[in-house]
């Protein structure tokens, strides 16, 4: 072999070898977008166990519709808001070009292996985002109320969240060096607040609340598919996370704002966040719904820095993430009468607040991008405000202008005879127990702390 | 019916059905997106006809 043979044969190998690490970037992507259809699995079994018989399938129909609109309007205008809008409210139509419907790198195309499976990746965040907020409102809320607060949560508000702070030149990164690895802010702080604001103007479940204000335990009519559906929730995180990091051919993992990360690192962290969560929540309820939720909340609290913590303080994190989440639903729920029927505010908007803040309590790691200050507990407490008041403002205020006009919330005698009656035509179980309304009961509820 | 303009793979890049009208991609988008708020309508009709028996 002479020597102009062995140098078209190195081209030739190096080609192979970019175009492995190409697909295998994409086959990457790919199970990771899979495993997050799972997260979607389990909120379906979560929200469905939680609701009482007659609300059952309505429940579960609001669930599946939140993905099935969450991608065309993704599709339709959430990529560009996400590439375009990384300045805050002012676009960028030129970097926004390649997320327009029309763009060459909005469908099949074979010289670009990366866009679909990022868009991928990123419409089911934003369908996971529009999935939290749907387990608070649960049998009392329009359908298509739900759907349009849904598009707004899914394929506006958080995208806007994640452009600012979870973007390479995010405004908060490069301005106030924001750091949040696993998305607890941009998903859920933002999916968390938006639901506390149209909590508050959707009002309570008829029974909710006694005439003196007092706390009336509504029982999901299955708690073991509750809990179950959060299990699936959790093995789904796994492929949010694995979508939260950069895959980057021939070199180390970044995360999706370039500082160097490890799938290992995010497995020591994420699995001991999980269990501090479990055993915060144990401790505290002694439920499995809670302790589960309470996974969950483990996890946010950690999210952040799941990238760089110690795995004994993610754990520490996860158990206070834990005893946070039960304790404030029960507060906001006895204090302000908010019926939060899953605990979704208390679960990602403040484990999401937790794990920002703790992050700037606990590291002081630099950013990668050139000027940008270095990770500080000011940027990030700042950051948190930022992403409350981002998800907070816009549900509030739709929700409050939906309710004012009659929108937001079914009649009373519909919310009495059930959902799934009224807007459902199928029952649960028509073979056992017809759907039918119901009573609320003062026994003991997989929500009561 | 022929409705793309590729007939061979050489050179192919991006491609979509009729890639190259543009007019034709926008309708079906436009049609794509009116679609997804006809059936947002149509939930609303369903849901104010349903309600009629529960005022």
């Amino acid at each position: 072999m002479d020597q102009t043979q062995v140098v078209e044969k190195l081209a030739e190998l190096q080609t192979l070898i970019e175009m492995s690490g190409t697909i295998n970037m994409e086959v990457f992507y790919w199970w990771c977008t899979g495993l997050m259809v799972i997260i979607h699995a389990g909120f379906l079994a979560y929200e469905m166990g939680a609701s009482r018989l007659k609300n059952a399938l309505a429940s579960g129909v609001k669930n599946i519709l939140a993905l099935a609109f969450i991608i065309p309007t993704f599709y339709f205008f959430g990529w560009w808001i996400y590439l375009a809008m990384y300045n805050g409210f002012t676009p960028d139509f030129e970097a926004g070009a390649a997320g327009l419907p029309w763009a060459s790198a909005m469908g099949p195309n074979l010289a670009d292996n990366a866009s679909g499976i990022f868009w991928g990746a990123f419409v089911l965040f934003s369908a996971t985002t529009a999935s939290i907020f749907s387990g608070a409102v649960i049998e009392r809320i329009r359908m298509s109320s739900f759907i349009i607060l849904a598009i707004i949560l899914g394929s506006v508000v958080w995208v806007l969240g994640a452009a600012w702070g979870w973007h390479p030149t995010g405004w908060l990164t490069v301005e106030w060096g924001f750091h949040d690895f696993g998305a607890a802010g941009a998903v859920h702080m933002i999916a968390g607040f938006f639901a506390l604001g149209v909590t508050i103007n959707l009002g309570a479940r008829i029974g909710r609340f006694a005439p003196d204000g007092t706390p009336i335990a509504i029982t999901g009519h299955s708690v073991p598919m509750s809990t179950i559906g959060l299990m699936l929730i959790i093995v789904g995180f796994f492929g949010f996370l694995g979508g939260c990091i950069i895959y980057t051919t021939g070199g180390q993992w970044t995360t999706i704002f370039g500082t160097p990360a490890t799938l290992s690192a995010i497995s020591f962290n994420t699995l001991m966040a999980f269990a501090g969560g479990i055993i915060g929540s144990y401790v505290i309820t002694r439920q499995p719904f809670w302790m589960m939720s309470g996974a969950l909340a483990g996890i946010f609290s950690a999210a952040p820095g799941l990238d760089l913590y110690y795995p004994p303080l993610a754990f520490l994190m996860g158990i206070a993430g834990g005893v946070i989440a039960p304790l404030a639903d029960k507060f906001l729920t006895n204090k302000f009468k908010l019926d939060d029927a899953v605990g979704a505010f208390a679960v990602h908007g403040l484990g999401g607040t937790v794990g920002i803040i703790g992050l700037g309590i606990f590291s002081g790691f630099p950013n990668v991008v050139e000027g940008a200050p270095a990770i500080t507990f000011l940027g990030q407490l700042k950051s948190a405000a930022v992403m409350a008041a981002l998800g907070f403002v816009p549900g509030f205020v739709l929700s409050y202008v939906m309710a004012k006009a009659g929108f937001l919330r079914v009649p009373p005698k519909a919310e009495e005879a059930g959902l799934d009656l009224v807007e459902v035509p199928l029952s649960a179980y028509p073979e056992s127990v017809p759907a039918k309304s119901e009573q609320p009961t003062a026994v003991s509820s997989p929500m009561t702390v | 019916m022929n409705a793309s303009p590729i007939t061979s793979w050489e050179g192919v890049e991006a491609y979509f059905t009729f890639a190259d009208s543009p007019t034709a991609m926008m309708i079906i988008l436009g049609v794509a997106a009116l679609v997804t708020v006809g059936a947002i309508i149509k939930s609303i009709a369903h849901e104010n006809s349903t309600y009629i028996d529960y005022k």
